[in-house]
């Protein structure tokens, strides 16, 4: 039965239902490439049997596998450089640099703080107009292909292949791909080692592979185990002081699992406006409150809500990040005779990666080493974690407004959050002021946002944890100047595609029109468009003083709070 | 991180020790006959230029000048010292002469439009903030016209569908006038949203007159009375607390100038007396 406002679906205009590899990862790749892929050394081995009928191998490497060919020096992954895909060599060969050559070899601005009399100066040249640029040009580094894809080329190859601290990959070697399934930066910069044709896969695709060819998945996870899987053991707290021999058999037992969507953004905007319930429902369970402990859950990268019932409903009780584990009070006082299930719930918010030590090795190798004191540290979880209070606002039993919106509306991803106390905002936009004097008579955020307990997240760019927004920049201009460092665009090297802005779930990138001298937008000589680039808050790092928001509130109203440190906001909340 | 309680006290403490200070050193000047007056009023001029420099530093952010807290901080407790010596420098005497009258006024004037405006910056923001969603002052006509328009299109199409005219009449009787209506200046202190409540009691007792559907965008019309409640006191307190500061600055300005005239006339004309 029709309502009045629908149309019926007999005039309804209909499409073909729209489906995985519409859009393919390169209009290039034909019948004739995925046939020579599939002969080649690398496929022969792998069964397209295995694989589903409706996620063909043939498919895969059709529609999420393309064939790049790199030119001597030319940059094929940049360390820190966010990365959807991974890469085969399939012919040549490519050279992981050891040492990191300077930012601008590699199409990056070298960031500096600039002296006082720097910030005069510059202040004296600001420009008249918003988003004025004089002399707007690509970075030396970097240049477009025919196809309109930028290339980024090592400036001094031989200086750089030459030295001794560098390492080569050969035909058929893999790299990139615990990057691209683990979300998480490039750790090395590679680079062609003269001519070098190299298969790329994206992730989706990658995973799928992962998921049925048994020898990709040997071949990825054992990777995964000697490159990173050990270091990671070895830097959580419980596993301090192991040998390399018991570190081994825990890795060699330790599964990995994700849970949620990798790209969470499109579905974080569907389910923004949502209920409390309704987004609940929709987040994965990773483990179930009064289920037995069977195994440490280590997170490795996203984010994961704890929580537990409350009479017809869930209540958020704090949230866990990257290095952080779960279940472990239970599990200790399990080994201790005291057999404990779960006492809470953990669900993905967003995309999570989990590691999963069995309880059995733990209560084998790790338990019996540990001190009294160590194993009383380790219960001490027992009690309720601190969790984040609202103005005023006193932790009941029906938990807090504050850290339910946080963590519903996914800000505690941010590093850099800016939070606004209303109850002392005066609303005079000295901070808007300030950021505009800072950066091109134009501010990079707007002083609007949700709101909860008398807090705002103002619109600015929160530094994420895990900024989607650098995956799949064309040009790498977004970038993050380290693991934990500011994300910034380099104004240079940002084609104004848009896809950073697009990607951005809080939608704190705005794409700004250029203006010349005269203020007179700058167009493009083939269609006259305005050329567009990305802004967004880059914490002021160009600036002595630091973010400009920050120093230039009078009334102390205004933080960029790490989310990760409940304390510190409890403190800042609690004035 | 302090407490605002703890540094509130502390920089209280310090002011206190502080004028306690400048009171016995400007008794023990007094009686050796020392030219406290003088002393006092070069005192007060450098406070009131070091006073001044606050507003210089919020035109230059980009300069590593302590934060704009730090500064109010100081504005406010080293305003309260440069009343103590105001005090002292005039003995509460206004009959030196018509500039010194128009001087102790325009000091007067600018103390008390900053005490006012320090007791506004901490009185309205809460107010602000329980009223409802935050909004950006430069938008608020903007979205008082978007109120008017939806309100408009609800009443007509109250009429259109149900072919009664009490949605309409009422539109035409109260809810334009209303959302025509600015909110009075000084509305935020008096706590004013009367109003707001009359035009919302009309309309509930309307409903013995409205039907099912009339119901429904008589509802709707709530809570565009709700938004244009709190869109009034939005514009009231934002706009408030933006004017206190257009009678703060340009009374100093003008101070300033008074302050140099005095100034140049007691450099002048001083030692003939």
């Amino acid at each position: 039965m029709n309502s009045g406002s629908q149309p019926p679906y007999a005039q309804a205009r209909r499409h073909a239902a729209p489906e995985r590899w519409d859009k393919p990862f390169s209009e290039d790749m034909k019948e004739v490439d995925v046939d020579l892929l599939l002969a080649h050394p690398l496929f022969v081995s792998t069964n397209p049997d295995r694989f589903p009928l409706s996620i063909p191998l043939r498919g895969i490497l059709k529609n999420d596998a393309r064939i790049r060919r790199f030119q001597p020096g030319e940059v094929i992954v940049r360390r820190g450089d966010y990365g959807h895909s991974a890469f085969v060599i399939l012919d040549g060969a490519a050279r992981v640099l050891l040492r990191e050559p300077a930012a601008e070899q590699l199409g990056r601005r070298q960031q500096v703080r600039p002296s006082v009399w720097g910030s005069i100066k510059r202040w004296l040249k600001r420009p008249h107009y918003a988003e004025q640029s004089a002399n707007r040009g690509s970075a030396t580094a970097l240049q477009l292909s025919g196809s309109g894809e930028a290339r980024i080329f090592l400036q001094d190859v031989p200086g750089v292949l030459d030295a001794d601290w560098t390492v080569q990959l050969k035909s058929g070697e893999m790299f990139g791909e615990i990057a691209a399934l683990g979300r998480t930066p490039r750790t090395s910069t590679v680079v062609a080692d003269g001519d070098a044709q190299v298969l790329e896969i994206r992730w989706q695709g990658l995973r799928e592979i992962r998921r049925y060819s048994p020898e990709w998945k040997a071949q990825i996870d054992s990777r995964y185990r000697e490159r990173s899987l050990r270091r990671h053991l070895a830097e959580t707290p419980l596993l301090y002081n192991l040998s390399e021999e018991t570190l081994g058999l825990i890795a060699d037992a330790t599964r990995f699992e994700t849970f949620g969507e990798f790209d969470w953004q499109s579905a974080y905007s569907r389910v923004r406006e949502a209920g409390e319930r309704e987004r609940l429902e929709q987040e994965p369970l990773i483990a179930r409150e009064g289920d037995y402990p069977n195994g440490l859950l280590l997170v490795r990268s996203g984010f994961a809500r704890v929580s537990n019932r409350y009479n017809h409903g869930e209540r958020t009780e704090s949230y866990i990040g990257k290095g952080e584990a779960f279940g472990l009070a239970e599990i200790v006082s399990g080994w201790q005779g005291k057999v404990m299930p779960l006492r809470r719930s953990l669900r993905a918010l967003g995309y999570v990666d989990i590691l999963f030590i069995p309880t059995a090795i733990l209560e084998e190798h790790v338990f019996p080493r540990l001190t009294a004191e160590q194993l009383a540290a380790l219960t001490k979880d027992l009690s309720p974690p601190a969790a984040v209070v609202g103005p005023g606002a006193v932790l009941d039993e029906s938990g807090n407004t504050f850290l339910e919106f946080i963590v519903a509306q996914r800000f505690i991803n941010g590093r850099a959050t800016m939070l606004i106390d209303l109850d002392r905002c005066t609303r005079c936009d000295d901070c808007v002021r300030a950021c505009a004097a800072t950066h091109d008579n134009n501010p990079r955020f707007i002083r609007q946002g949700p709101e909860s307990s008398g807090v705002m997240v103002a619109s600015a760019c929160m530094h994420c944890v895990d900024p989607v927004c650098m995956i799949g920049c064309p040009t790498g201009a977004i970038h993050r100047e380290s693991i934990n460092g500011q994300v910034e665009i380099n104004p240079e090297t940002c084609i104004g595609c848009s896809v950073c802005a697009q990607s951005c779930p809080y939608g704190t990138i705005q794409m700004v029109a250029l203006h010349d001298e005269e203020g007179l937008p700058i167009v493009t000589e083939e269609t006259g468009a305005p050329i567009r680039r990305a802004t967004k808050c880059d914490l002021c790092i160009d600036q002595p003083a630091g973010p400009a928001c920050v120093s230039a509130c009078p009334h102390d109203a205004l933080i960029r709070a790490d989310m990760r440190s409940v304390d510190d906001i409890n403190r800042w909340l609690l004035r | 991180m302090i407490p605002f309680l703890t540094r509130r006290w502390i920089l209280s403490l310090a002011t206190a020790v502080v004028a306690i200070w400048l009171g016995l050193a400007w008794r023990v000047g007094w009686i050796a006959l020392r030219p406290v007056n003088m002393y006092s009023g070069w005192l007060l001029f450098a406070l009131m230029v070091g006073l001044a420099f606050f507003n210089a530093r919020k035109k230059l952010p980009f300069l590593p000048l302590l934060k704009a807290s730090t500064w109010l901080q100081i504005h406010i407790y080293v305003g309260w010292l440069a009343c103590l010596i105001f005090i002292m420098h005039t003995g509460l005497r206004f009959s030196g002469g018509r500039l010194e009258w128009l001087l102790s006024l325009g000091f007067i004037a600018v103390a008390a439009s900053g005490i006012f405006g320090l007791w506004l910056s901490r009185w309205i923001p809460p107010q602000l903030a329980r009223s409802g969603e935050s909004l950006i002052y430069e938008r608020i006509p903007v979205l008082r016209h978007r109120l008017v328009e939806e309100a408009k299109a609800i009443v007509t199409q109250a009429e259109a569908e149900t072919q009664s005219t009490t949605l309409t009449d009422y539109y035409l009787r109260v809810l334009g006038d209303y959302f025509a209506r600015q909110p009075a200046l000084l509305a935020p202190l008096a706590g004013d949203d009367a109003d707001y409540h009359r035009v919302r009691l009309e309309l509930t007792s309307l409903r013995r007159f409205l039907n099912e559907r009339e119901i429904v965008l008589a509802d709707q019309i709530g809570q565009l009375l709700e938004a244009k409640r709190n869109l009034d006191s939005q514009l009231a307190g934002q706009r408030l607390l933006k004017l206190w500061l257009f009678v703060h600055i340009p009374l100093t300005y003008g101070l300033f100038v008074l302050v140099g005239a005095h100034v140049w006339l007691i450099l002048n004309y001083a030692h003939r007396l």
